[in-house]
C-alpha cells in the first residue's frame, strides 16, 4: 500500500532532523567574546577604528575631513563632483572593473558627504574583504579623474540638483547655511549653477592633494580585525602626510534668505548660533531639541509630547508641522525651529513656535526633562542599531575627537544635563542674532527682524 | 596584499604631444631602416598636404571615441590640418616643400588614446565572456 511503501523512504529523508543530530555530537562550541571598539592612531596621523561584531557581512569606511566647508571660492562644487566621481577610473582599476569587481563579490561601494566629512564605504561578505578593500583604497588614494570622464559627470550633477530641488527642505536648509555663515559652512552641498560644467580634473586633483591627507583620515571597519585594518592603513593610506590646507573658522553672521515661489506650503526655519560638536552645550541643545519636539514618534498622531506642536496647534487650525532644528559642526552650530505651514497662517505659526522656545527659558519641568533625555538616548541608541549608523558614529567620533565614546558613556553625559543647562540653551537662542530661510508663498511670512 | 592591475599609462599632461617612442620600440634602429621609413613616409604623400599620420586614420567606433577624448588644443590643431588639406585637395595643389610635414615632426598624438580605448573595449569583452 502506498503509505507503507513511503515509510521505508523515511530514513533517507528527514534531512533537518539528521543535521540537528549531527550538531549535538560536535564537541566544542566556539565561544565568541563580545568585543569593544578599538581605536588606534598611526604615526602618520591616520586613525584606525574597528569593531569585530562577528557579523557575516563587513563594512569598511574611509572618513576624510574634506566636506564642502573646505571648498575655496575658486573650486565651489568640487565636493559634489567628488561624490559622483567615486566610481571613475583609478590607477589600479578602470571604472568598468571597479563596478563589475564590486558587483561580482556582491558588495557595494558608496560615498556620502556632509559639510564636515566625506565618507567612502564598502560593504560585502566577510570573506571578500580583500577585494573590495583594494577598490576602496584605489578610489580614495589614486583616482585619475580623466578629463573626459569628469566632463561626462555633468548630466549627473544636473540630475542631482534637480532631485534636490524637488524637496523644499533641501532648498531651505542650504539657503539657511548660505545666509547664516560668511564662509566655510555657507558652502552648499551641491554644485552652484555657474560651476556645473566648470569643475574640471585639475580642481579635483588639487582638492584631493590639499585635503585627503593622512592626518585628516580615519579608516573604520565593522566586522574586520583591527590588525588587518592597521596593516592596510600603514601600507596604503599614508601617501599624503601633514594636515593639508587648514580650514577656515566658520563665521556666523545671521542673515535671511527668502525664496518666493507659488507653493501654498511655506517652509521656514529660524535659527541662531548653537554649539559645536562634543561640547557640553551641544548636549544641552540636543536635550532642548527633544524638549521642544524633534519629529513625531507616532505616525499621524497628535504629537502630544512636543511643546512646539501643542503651542502652534493653538495658533492655527490648518495643517502644520513644527520641530526643533539642531546642527552641530566642529566649530559652530545652529539651533532653532523649522516650521511648515499654510501660507496664510505662516506668521502665526512661526511666532507661536518661537514663543514656545521663550517659554522654556523660564524653566522646564522635571517630567519634560526626563522625557526629553529618554527620547534623546533612544534616538542615539537606535541609530547605532544599523551597520551604517554604527560605522558613521565610530568614524565621526574617531575623526573629530580621536576617541570613541561607548553608548553608556554617552547616556551618562545625557543624564548629566540639568534643567538650568536647557534653560540657558533656550536663552542663547532667544537672545542670539537670528538667521532665517523661507520658501513658498511668502506674503504673510514675517521678516527675520519682525519676529 | 593583493597586487594592482596596471593599465597602459597615457601621458595626458603636456597637451598630448608625445616624443617619438615608437622609434625606440624596435630593436633594429639602424640607419638603413630609418632611411627606408623616411622614404616611405614621403612616398605616402599625405605630408604634402600638411597632414600627420594620425590625421589619416580611418574613423571607426574606437577612433571616434579616442577623438572625443583628445584635449581641446590637439583636437583643434587636427581640425585645422584637415581643413587645410581639404582646401588644397579642392585646389588640386600641394604645399611648398618648406611647409610640408617632415618625418621628424610627425607626432602620433592619437596613439595613446586609441590604445586605451581598445584596452577598455577588450576588458569589457573579457568580462562579458564570464
Amino acid at each position: 500500500m502506498k503509505g507503507i511503501r513511503g515509510i521505508s523512504k523515511l530514513s533517507t529523508r528527514l534531512y533537518a532532523a539528521q543535521v540537528a543530530r549531527k550538531l549535538d555530537v560536535s564537541v566544542e562550541h566556539v565561544k565568541f567574546q563580545p568585543q569593544e571598539v578599538q581605536v588606534t592612531k598611526l604615526p602618520s596621523g591616520l586613525m584606525i577604528a574597528s569593531l569585530d561584531n562577528y557579523s557575516p557581512g563587513s563594512r569598511i569606511g574611509v572618513f576624510v575631513k574634506a566636506g564642502c566647508r573646505y571648498e575655496s571660492p575658486e573650486n565651489q562644487g568640487v565636493t559634489h563632483l567628488l561624490r559622483l566621481a567615486a566610481n571613475l577610473t583609478t590607477k589600479g582599476a578602470s571604472a568598468f572593473r571597479i563596478c563589475r569587481g564590486v558587483e561580482a563579490v556582491g558588495g557595494s561601494l558608496g560615498v556620502t558627504s556632509s559639510r564636515e566629512n566625506m565618507i567612502y564605504s564598502v560593504d560585502c561578505l566577510r570573506d571578500h574583504i580583500d577585494t573590495v578593500m583594494e577598490y576602496l583604497i584605489n578610489v580614495t588614494t589614486a583616482p585619475e579623474f580623466r578629463p573626459w570622464e569628469v566632463s561626462d559627470l555633468t548630466p549627473r550633477v544636473k540630475m542631482d540638483k534637480a532631485l534636490a530641488a524637488q524637496t523644499p527642505q533641501m532648498g531651505v536648509i542650504e539657503g539657511l547655511h548660505g545666509a547664516a555663515y560668511k564662509n566655510a559652512l555657507s558652502n552648499s552641498l551641491y554644485c552652484p549653477d555657474y560651476m556645473v560644467s566648470q569643475v574640471d580634473s585639475d580642481h579635483m586633483h588639487n582638492f584631493i592633494q590639499n585635503n585627503f591627507t593622512s592626518a585628516r583620515m580615519a579608516l573604520v571597519g565593522l566586522g574586520v580585525e583591527h590588525n588587518v585594518l592597521k596593516q592596510v592603513g600603514e601600507q596604503f593610506l599614508n601617501i599624503r602626510s601633514g594636515m593639508g590646507t587648514a580650514g577656515t573658522k566658520a563665521q556666523y553672521r545671521g542673515g535671511e534668505v527668502r525664496v518666493q515661489n507659488g507653493s501654498s506650503l511655506v517652509h521656514s526655519v529660524v535659527v541662531s548660533e548653537g554649539a559645536a560638536v562634543g561640547t557640553d552645550e551641544a548636549m544641552a541643545f540636543s536635550v532642548l531639541q527633544h524638549v521642544l519636539g524633534a519629529g513625531p514618534h507616532i505616525k499621524r498622531g497628535s504629537n502630544p509630547t512636543s511643546k512646539l506642536f501643542q503651542g502652534v496647534a493653538k495658533a492655527t487650525a490648518d495643517p502644520f508641522d513644527a520641530s526643533a532644528f539642531n546642527s552641530n559642526y566642529s566649530d559652530s552650530g545652529l539651533f532653532g525651529v523649522y516650521t511648515i505651514s499654510q501660507s496664510a497662517a505662516a506668521g502665526d505659526v512661526i511666532k507661536a513656535a518661537i514663543s514656545q522656545v521663550k517659554a522654556v527659558t523660564g524653566g522646564v519641568s522635571e517630567a519634560d526633562l526626563t522625557r526629553a533625555k529618554t527620547q534623546l538616548k533612544a534616538e542615539y541608541l537606535m541609530s547605532l542599531e544599523s551597520s551604517e549608523g554604527l560605522l558613521d558614529a565610530m568614524g565621526s567620533q574617531a575623526l573629530s575627537g580621536g576617541v570613541y565614546h561607548s553608548p553608556e558613556a554617552i547616556a551618562q553625559k545625557i543624564d548629566s544635563v540639568s534643567a538650568t543647562d536647557v534653560a540657558n540653551a533656550a536663552n542663547k537662542f532667544v537672545s542670539g542674532k537670528k538667521s532665517m530661510a523661507s520658501s513658498g508663498n511668502l506674503i504673510k511670512t514675517p521678516f527675520v527682524d519682525e519676529i | 596584499m593583493v597586487s594592482y592591475q596596471n593599465p597602459v599609462s597615457h601621458q595626458l599632461i603636456d597637451g598630448g604631444m608625445l616624443l617619438k617612442e615608437w622609434q625606440t620600440d624596435f630593436a633594429t634602429t639602424g640607419r638603413l631602416l630609418v632611411s627606408f621609413r623616411k622614404w616611405y613616409y614621403n612616398a605616402a604623400g599625405f605630408n604634402k598636404i600638411g597632414l600627420m599620420r594620425d590625421d589619416t586614420i580611418h574613423e571607426d567606433s574606437d577612433v571616434k571615441e579616442a577623438l572625443r577624448r583628445l584635449p581641446e588644443k590637439v583636437y583643434n590643431d587636427r581640425m585645422f590640418r584637415l581643413k587645410r588639406a581639404l582646401d588644397l585637395s579642392m585646389k588640386q595643389a600641394v604645399l611648398p616643400k618648406e611647409q610640408r610635414t617632415q618625418y621628424e615632426e610627425d607626432v602620433h598624438y592619437l596613439e595613446p588614446y586609441l590604445k586605451e580605448v581598445i584596452r577598455e573595449r577588450k576588458e569589457v569583452e573579457e568580462w562579458s565572456k564570464k
